[in-house]
């Protein structure tokens, strides 16, 4: 099973050569050797990708690279601590959102004490005030309503 | 005396109070991420890469790459107290660092470290500052042909360095050129891989790849393991080397700046190569030999030295040739564009004030770094001990602020987050994204060249391999293809080393 999965690694660059290459060919003009359109690059460059691709795979199938294996919970508190910034920053402004993501990324982190992630999720919003508000003039809406 | 004039320019630049300013915030921040394993010099300065946009482009760059060579200042702590390389280029400082520290001696090897690294940068900006103008003047007999080429050496350099193999280095460096087509073609107007989607009509944003391959996805692999704290860190004996180390010390720390100046101009090798090949060297050469390994002063001044050294003279190839030394220097060659300098042979005859200004901020730098370093070294020590898992959430939202701030686009958050997770599943399969951000910045310019060669050939492509320029650069890329096959790793560190340092890189 492990092995199946090493072997994933080329496939999927070799979806993405074809993905590029079979792009340019369809929906591109490829123009002549003298005058390249827009498709000529990317063609070559997608065909190249999809030839590496391949000799990976073979040295894949003679010798398969180890794959590290997933964190799911590191994945879920990092999207989900960008995805409360995305989701809070036009509904409260850019402060709050920052704490609560903050607080989203390091609630998946055991050990790390709830009073501690709170006063985290103060400091680093304080921080970014100062920083970015006060010191850089960004224009942000730091706290929507205020 | 033209150099004298070129030099007077520059002072006057970087004397400014915000150019100084900037440049001891870049060194400030550049010893900080040094000092903390496991976050590089390249999240930084994809981070501060909004920040810069506010600045004129030679505070920019000043700031940036203070925090690229400070970094090199700091990687030397965690390598000497802990056993723990800060940056990859610092894990040879480890085998003579680390029992330095085991036998009481702590101070002594990071105030050699220090003074070495000092002496290593400031041969590399001599040798940068002689260097460069006459590569400039040699590289603009450039025509397209050679130009194209140059990259493809550039880009084959930077990907067999790659840990996990050239061909997989070279895969990335595909998939980087091709996303960095997504966007308006700039020759026929058409738009390309799109997919309808009116935000991708200016292309991909440069900090949106990098924050998200290298900010996001280095989060999600170091999160999890991230509440230990290095309690045992501390700083031991006294700082100050003894008369005879000082002896001992000089000639080892020259050679080490020579071999690390000459690594640092090869495009994709830099100082983790300059340090690794300087120590191996002196291994050989050395009279105390012997001691090599067990603790000898010699052993941390050589690769500082070097990779110090390797930083600033990165920066020749970079400024003068367009072509990036390494990742970080890909994102600085972006940072220009985006302020709209071309980076190439004309960029110190156009903006002298920004290279010049650059190389003598390069001097200041290095003297805020031996401030920082050796009297206020106790402040790093502390910054060792303190639990990463405060670290790693501050990153994160700094990230997400940090690109909203471009243009106040959440559309760009989570592209960002598009990347990070792609960046993430990459890595897990062992695809390093290094490369793939050289591709990505170096693709447009790539096809450019690639056009315009073959518009003025009339469409014949022979003409990479008749014109002799562009002929001698692809067969140097195809040699450093071939030896990439040869283990030349193992070969140089033989044996036991090899088996340390196999973690470090």
């Amino acid at each position: 099973m492990r092995r199946l999965t090493s072997h994933l690694g080329p496939l999927i660059m070799l979806a993405a050569g074809l993905f590029f290459a079979l792009g340019a060919l369809t929906s591109l003009d490829l123009g002549s050797f003298r005058r390249m359109g827009p498709g000529a690059f990317p063609l070559l460059v997608g065909g190249l990708l999809c030839l590496l691709a391949l000799i990976g795979l073979m040295q894949n199938l003679r010798a398969p690279m180890a794959v590290d294996r997933a964190d799911p919970m590191a994945v879920l508190g990092v999207f989900g601590g960008v995805a409360a910034f995305a989701f809070f920053t036009p509904l409260t402004g850019v402060l709050p959102a920052t704490a609560v993501a903050v607080l989203i990324t390091g609630s998946v982190i055991d050990g790390f004490r709830w009073s501690h992630r709170i006063a985290l999720a103060v400091g680093v919003s304080a921080g970014v005030w100062l920083i970015f508000v006060q010191g850089l003039g960004i224009p942000f809406i730091a706290i929507r309503g205020l | 005396m033209e150099l004298l004039d070129n030099l007077m320019l520059g002072l006057a630049t970087a004397a400014t109070f915000q150019n100084l300013m900037y440049c001891f915030v870049g060194v400030f921040l550049g010893t900080f991420i040094g000092v903390l394993p496991g976050v590089g010099p390249l999240a930084a300065v994809a981070m501060l890469l909004p920040v810069s946009f506010y600045l004129p482009p030679e505070t920019a760059l000043v700031m940036l790459a203070g925090v690229y060579y400070g970094a090199e200042y700091g990687g030397s702590v965690a390598s000497i107290l802990l056993n723990i390389p800060g940056t990859p280029s610092a894990s040879v400082t480890c085998l003579d660092g680390y029992p330095m520290a085991q036998q009481g001696r702590a101070g002594v090897a990071l105030f050699a470290t220090a003074m070495a690294s000092m002496a290593g940068a400031l041969f590399g900006v001599v040798v940068m500052i002689l260097l460069s103008p006459r590569l400039a003047e040699f590289a603009l007999l450039f025509q397209p042909a050679e130009y194209f080429s140059v990259m493809v050496l550039g880009l084959v350099a930077a990907s067999i360095v790659s840990s996990s193999g050239a061909v997989r280095g070279l895969m990335m460096v595909c998939l980087g050129i091709l996303l960095g087509t997504i966007g308006v073609d700039v020759n026929s107007g058409e738009t390309r891989f799109t997919g309808g989607i009116p935000q991708l009509r200016d292309g991909v944003s440069l900090v949106v790849v990098a924050m998200g391959l290298f900010g996001i996805s280095e989060v999600m692999v170091s999160l999890r393991g991230a509440t230990q704290s290095y309690a045992g860190a501390g700083l031991t004996g006294s700082m100050f080397p003894s008369l005879s180390e000082w002896r001992r010390s000089a000639m080892p720390a020259l050679r080490g700046s020579a071999v690390g100046s000459f690594f640092g101009t090869l495009p994709g090798t830099g100082q983790t190569v300059g340090s690794f090949v300087s120590y191996a060297l002196e291994k050989r050469i050395n009279r105390n030999r012997a001691q090599f390994g067990k603790g000898a002063i010699e052993g941390v001044v050589v690769p500082e030295a070097a990779n110090n050294a390797a930083a600033q003279t990165a920066f020749i190839p970079t400024l003068t040739l367009g072509i990036p030394g390494s990742t970080t220097m890909a994102l600085m060659l972006g940072a220009l564009m985006i302020h709209g300098i071309t980076p190439g042979p004309r960029l110190i005859a156009d903006h002298p004030e920004l290279f010049w200004g650059l190389v003598v901020s390069f001097v200041f730098g290095n003297i805020f770094l031996l401030i920082l370093n050796i009297p206020l070294i106790g402040i790093w020590v502390r910054l060792l001990r303190v639990p990463h898992h405060y670290l790693y959430p501050t990153v994160i939202v700094l990230i997400c602020v940090g690109v909203y701030s471009i243009s106040n686009s959440l559309m760009d958050v989570w592209a960002t987050l598009v990347f990070g997770v792609i960046g993430y599943v990459l890595r897990l399969f062992r695809f390093e994204p290094a490369p793939l951000l050289i591709g990505f910045v170096l693709g447009p310019m790539m096809e450019e060249f690639f056009r315009r060669a073959m518009l003025l050939s009339r469409g014949d492509p022979g003409v990479f391999v008749t014109r002799p320029g562009s002929a001698a650069l692809l067969l140097a890329a195809l040699l450093l293809l071939v030896a990439s096959l040869i283990p030349w790793k193992r070969w140089l560190m033989r044996g036991r080393d090899a088996a340390e340092l196999k973690d470090g890189l």
